[in-house]
């Protein structure tokens, strides 16, 4: 398709979009301490979480017989998970330090705004992914469900990175300074562990069974384990779809409201 | 140094606790994440692993909230005590503890006020945890005066995890660096059985976590709940802590003398 079929304002988003996703590949080079703890946190969680939880496979009828299988997509979600909340504490220091102020003054489409620093969320999440997954093998993880499973997870991290990411815009726009960082951080977190994150449904019982069961996160750790936990089936992945796209609409729009709210002040 | 000398110190460190407790109690938001995160903890394990409790090498227990209680403890006061530490290394950074260098105060009493606040924290932590829990079906088994040997390892393990948050704080008077401290405690908390029994666990996870005091120190308390009040519990929920204590407050005192003498 020739570019000649965009409107100016289309080719300048999408410049723009480019030129605001490199500005955050070079920070994660030139800055690794805001990248790090990314990385660290999912793959200790996958060590920790498998060996002090080791002994739960041996529940009846659980999923696996590797506590790393129950865990790694787990600990990758985590990731994937903060990784897309990262995204909220890098627009609060540019508001903090003026130059998100210098962005709104300049012709950047608004959307670009968004869309820049998503796409580098994105490709920060694919390198969480990928290097925890090697580590996760490394320590015995086996992947059961072939290549699609494992897609399965890459959907899901990216899936859950938009939707964390929105959620961090939202609250770094309305909040404009580290306050904000904090309900980011929490809110992901327990939303994330009210889940079947450490057992499965039929394990668990009490109060925590009946807001795992409707918890969205509870839909997008099963896509994300289909491809640890046997063959992949449709009936494991569609929810978690589902719940991706409706969690990126909301919180994506939360983010744009926001943002028009920044504006307005 | 006259006879008056040690009473004078007593008192000056007496005041430097009541201060370390005051800043507490008036900030409340310093407080709060190692009250919350540990019982939240605790209501998810217990949902989570309810029926985990019947798996081989696992110790006979009502429910998986007595044996999550020794965890929970243990989580909240050490969590609460690198606050202890980043609050002295704040105070380095603002200069008070400069101005405390320049009065005719103690310098032990400096040190030792912040440790004792964060003992007498640790303690209210551990009455905390138990008494709110009870309604919940928590029973201790060891009785009042297991709760009390509870109580005292409560305090005992504050001063010994602020001593090297104390350390680390003297040696590097930025609240930052203590703060960084803290991925190590969580790190250290997960290689033990605060979570789950190391029977259970296997491989090099266990040879760590059979290596980490913090796995003894969390099997005396927890035994104190889930068995009773015996010797041995007692010994590891009291030695294990006054063992790392002596360790950390050794470190604390070189530190604090480090700085001194650089004043």
């Amino acid at each position: 398709m020739s570019t000649s079929h965009f409107s100016p304002t289309h080719l300048s988003a999408v410049r723009s979009s480019r030129a605001l996703s490199a500005r955050g590949m070079r920070n994660m080079r030139r800055l690794p301490s805001t990248f790090i703890p990314t990385l660290a946190m999912p793959i200790f969680q996958a060590i920790a979480f498998s060996g002090t939880f080791f002994a739960i496979t041996k529940l009846p009828g659980f999923p696996t017989d590797r506590s790393i299988n129950w865990y790694l997509p787990l600990a990758v979600i985590m990731g994937s998970a903060f990784a897309g909340v990262g995204l909220g504490f890098t627009t609060i220091r540019d508001i903090e330090t003026g130059f998100f102020d210098r962005l709104r003054m300049s012709p950047t489409p608004r959307s670009a705004l968004i869309l820049g620093p998503l796409i580098m969320t994105w490709v920060r999440t694919v390198i969480v992914v990928t290097m925890v997954v090697i580590v996760g093998f490394g320590f015995g993880a086996r992947l059961t469900g072939g290549v699609i499973g494992l897609l399965c997870l890459y959907v899901a991290s990216i899936g859950l990175a938009t939707v964390s990411a929105g959620w961090g815009l939202g609250i770094a726009y309305r909040f404009r300074d580290m306050r904000g960082a904090a309900i980011m951080q929490l809110t992901l977190f327990v939303v994330m562990f009210l889940s079947s994150a450490q057992t499965p449904l039929y394990v668990m019982t009490g109060w925590l069974h009946s807001v795992a069961r409707v918890n969205p996160a509870t839909n997008v750790l099963r896509l994300s384990r289909q491809g640890f936990l046997g063959e992949v089936t449709w009936n494991g992945v569609w929810g978690g779809l589902l719940a991706l796209v409706g969690g990126s609409i909301l919180t994506l729009t939360f983010a744009y409201r926001g943002l028009r709210g920044l504006e307005r002040d | 140094m006259t006879a008056a000398a040690p009473a004078v110190a007593l008192r000056q460190t007496a005041a430097m606790s009541k201060r370390s407790i005051l800043a507490l109690v008036r900030q409340p938001a310093l407080v709060v994440p190692s009250i919350v995160f540990p019982l939240f903890f605790a209501a998810l394990g217990t949902s989570s692993f309810g029926r985990a409790t019947g798996l081989p090498g696992f110790p006979k227990v009502d429910s998986f909230l007595d044996f999550s209680l020794a965890g929970t403890i243990v989580q909240g006061v050490l969590f609460g005590s690198v606050q202890s530490g980043s609050a002295l290394a704040t105070d380095i950074e603002n200069g008070f503890f400069y101005r405390l260098l320049a009065s005719p105060t103690s310098r032990l009493g400096i040190l030792v006020g912040r440790l004792m606040g964060a003992a007498a924290y640790g303690a209210a932590q551990t009455a905390f945890f138990t008494v709110l829990l009870i309604p919940f079906g928590l029973h201790v088994k060891g009785g009042v005066a297991g709760a009390v040997v509870m109580l005292v390892s409560g305090g005992l393990t504050a001063i010994a995890i602020a001593g090297f948050m104390a350390a680390m704080a003297l040696r590097t008077g930025s609240s930052e660096a203590v703060q960084g401290i803290f991925p190590l405690v969580f790190i250290a908390l997960f290689f033990s059985s605060a979570f789950f029994p190391r029977q259970t666990m296997s491989g090099a996870y266990r040879h760590i976590a059979n290596a980490n005091p913090i796995s003894y120190l969390i099997e005396g308390l927890r035994d104190l709940c889930i068995t009773g009040f015996t010797a041995s519990a007692c010994a590891k929920a009291l030695l294990v802590p006054i063992g790392i204590m002596v360790i950390s407050f050794s470190l604390a005192l070189r530190s604090l003398a480090k700085r001194v003498a650089a004043q």
